[in-house]
């Protein structure tokens, strides 16, 4: 039962922690407050589901198209949906609350898409479902590998962001965007990678998620509240934080189901938010570092 | 050489910088007198891209037009701001910060010569280098802020006030590092509140009022001027 729940909670852990670092991206960097976030993910999930009761293609195959295809639209979002409200705004109050309304109209709009084209039904397809026996636990395999793919995916971003100056700079851009022009970075082109960056990855949590779990056109918005708690309990722009509050929310909700009541997972979820914001406002771990 | 003609920067109704020319060459140090809110700060931001100058303004570098290009462009172009404040990235560590300075294509191939010059510059920095920034004391961020400047390999480097809330020792040894950067072939424009010690170091001088330049002259005859002795030195008036 402990490992059970431990591997189920690490599973949702680690898929939290990727669409925070995505959702960090993009609030952090681009300074986007991306109501539409979770509609990419459901839409990756949909996407996997058709690739591969369709065309026949395994959703570690899905990956290579989906999450392209997901960085270029979020990028063709930004420059023509977000830049002219990032140009005329006087500050980052301003845009923040822009934002906010540009894309809880995208949130609709992606929505109404998903549901024309496949109703409000659940979805799921059985890929690799095949028993893998641990000791104290039973496991469906293609949560595992959903597991190792965020984590290997998580670790890569995160080295990219850290190791590399290119990662470095899009880092700096979430610190102080005037100093970053100081250095020679074009801060727009920065934010329209880092948003389109943040697309990618919230796609490919869609393809893993629907590897395992079953999933409908109206889901976006609890994956955005998801994503949003566990970037400001992390600490908005911290990766490592991300990472960090993603594995504590994924795991307190399993345990909570496991041992208490499945009802009671997000009264969980947002107690702990709660006692978060109260006692750390600006986050677990501070603003802005890894 | 850095040439201005015709610079203005207007916030509403207010000039703050009014119809400014002034002139950088290479190995020289140019400082800027004037009081708080003389309009110091907004030339320099305005000659970096930070701050839009009014239409008319005339900035070049090494005869190449700078006015219409943004700020990341003008670093490109070879001038470096070491902002108010140091505007350097208080959550990243040393290491990064001048890693970050050579971000600039123009930096990349001098990029681990300029890196020992930094670090010969500043020797205290290279203990410090996984530290993060914003731990450090107020001298040694601004050496970070400087070095992180000269990573981008610039010709002209603006400093707006170095030497604000440092100790007199570690200030002294930011104005022989000053002189050291303009031996090096770099043009120095600095924004000064000490007067006395950058006028020590300085070649040339500019004393601005109400965003407008009022006097200039070599270091030496300013030293001597009664009325910036008055004004800056803090000299008594009257014997001059």
């Amino acid at each position: 039962m402990l490992t059970d729940a431990l591997i189920a909670g690490l599973t949702l852990g680690g898929m939290y922690a990727l669409l925070a670092m995505g959702l960090t991206l993009q609030y952090g960097v681009a300074r986007i407050m991306n109501l539409s976030y979770g509609e990419l993910l459901v839409s990756g999930a949909f996407a996997a589901h058709w690739l591969f009761t369709v065309a026949g293609i395994a959703p570690l195959a899905a990956l290579l198209l989906v999450v392209p295809a997901a960085f270029a639209l979020s990028w063709l979002i930004y420059r023509v949906l977000l830049t002219p409200l990032v140009r005329r705004a006087p500050n980052r109050e301003a845009l923040e609350v822009d934002t906010i309304l540009a894309t809880f109209g995208l949130l609709f709009v992606v929505q109404g898409v998903l549901l024309v084209m496949f109703g409000g039904a659940y979805y799921s397809y059985s890929f690799f479902a095949v028993p893998v026996h641990l000791p104290g636990a039973t496991v469906a395999a293609n949560r595992l590998l959903a597991l190792g793919f965020a984590v290997v995916v998580g670790a890569l971003l995160y080295l990219g962001l850290t190791r590399t100056r290119l990662g470095t700079a899009i880092r700096a851009v979430a610190v102080d965007p005037v100093a970053a022009q100081l250095v020679a970075i074009d801060v727009r082109v920065a934010a329209a990678f880092a948003f389109a960056l943040g697309g990618g990855l919230v796609a490919c949590g869609g393809v893993l998620v629907s590897m395992f779990l079953t999933f409908n056109a109206n889901l976006g918005v609890v994956f955005t509240m998801k994503a949003l708690i566990v970037v400001i309990m992390g600490g908005v722009g911290n990766l490592l934080g991300a990472l960090i509050a993603g594995l504590i929310l994924g795991l307190t909700e399993t345990f909570v189901a496991t041992w208490i009541d499945p009802g009671l997972t997000l009264a969980a979820t947002y107690a702990i938010f709660l006692v978060t914001l109260l006692v750390r406002p600006q986050g677990l771990f501070g603003i802005g570092r890894r | 050489m850095l040439e201005v003609s015709n610079l203005s920067v207007a916030y509403g109704a207010h000039r703050a910088v009014d119809e400014v020319s002034l002139m950088v060459g290479p190995r020289e140090i140019v400082v800027i007198l004037g009081a708080n809110g003389s309009g110091k700060t907004s030339l320099l931001k305005a000659i970096a891209g930070i701050q839009p100058a009014t239409p008319g303004a005339h900035i070049a570098l090494g005869g190449r037009e700078l006015t219409r290009l943004r700020a990341d462009q003008i670093v490109e172009a070879g001038l470096a701001l070491v902002p108010e404040g140091r505007g350097i990235f208080g959550e990243l560590s040393v290491e990064e910060n001048l890693l970050l300075g050579a971000f600039a294509r123009r930096a990349r191939a001098g990029e681990a010569a300029n890196r020992t010059r930094v670090l010969a510059l500043f020797p205290r920095l290279r203990e410090r280098m996984r530290q993060e920034v914003r731990t450090m004391s107020g001298g040694e961020q601004q050496m970070v802020a400087i070095g992180r400047a000269l990573m981008s390999a610039p010709d002209i480097l603006l400093l707006d006030e170095p030497s604000l809330g440092l100790s007199p020792l570690l200030c002294g040894e930011l104005f022989t590092a000053m002189t050291r950067i303009a031996d090096a072939g770099i043009g120095v424009l600095l924004v000064e509140q000490n007067a006395r010690r950058s006028l020590a170091i300085a070649d040339r001088g500019y004393v601005m009022a109400n965003g407008r330049v009022v006097g200039e002259g070599q270091a030496v005859a300013l030293r001597t001027d009664p009325a910036v002795q008055r004004a800056y030195l803090g000299v008594a008036g009257g014997s001059g």
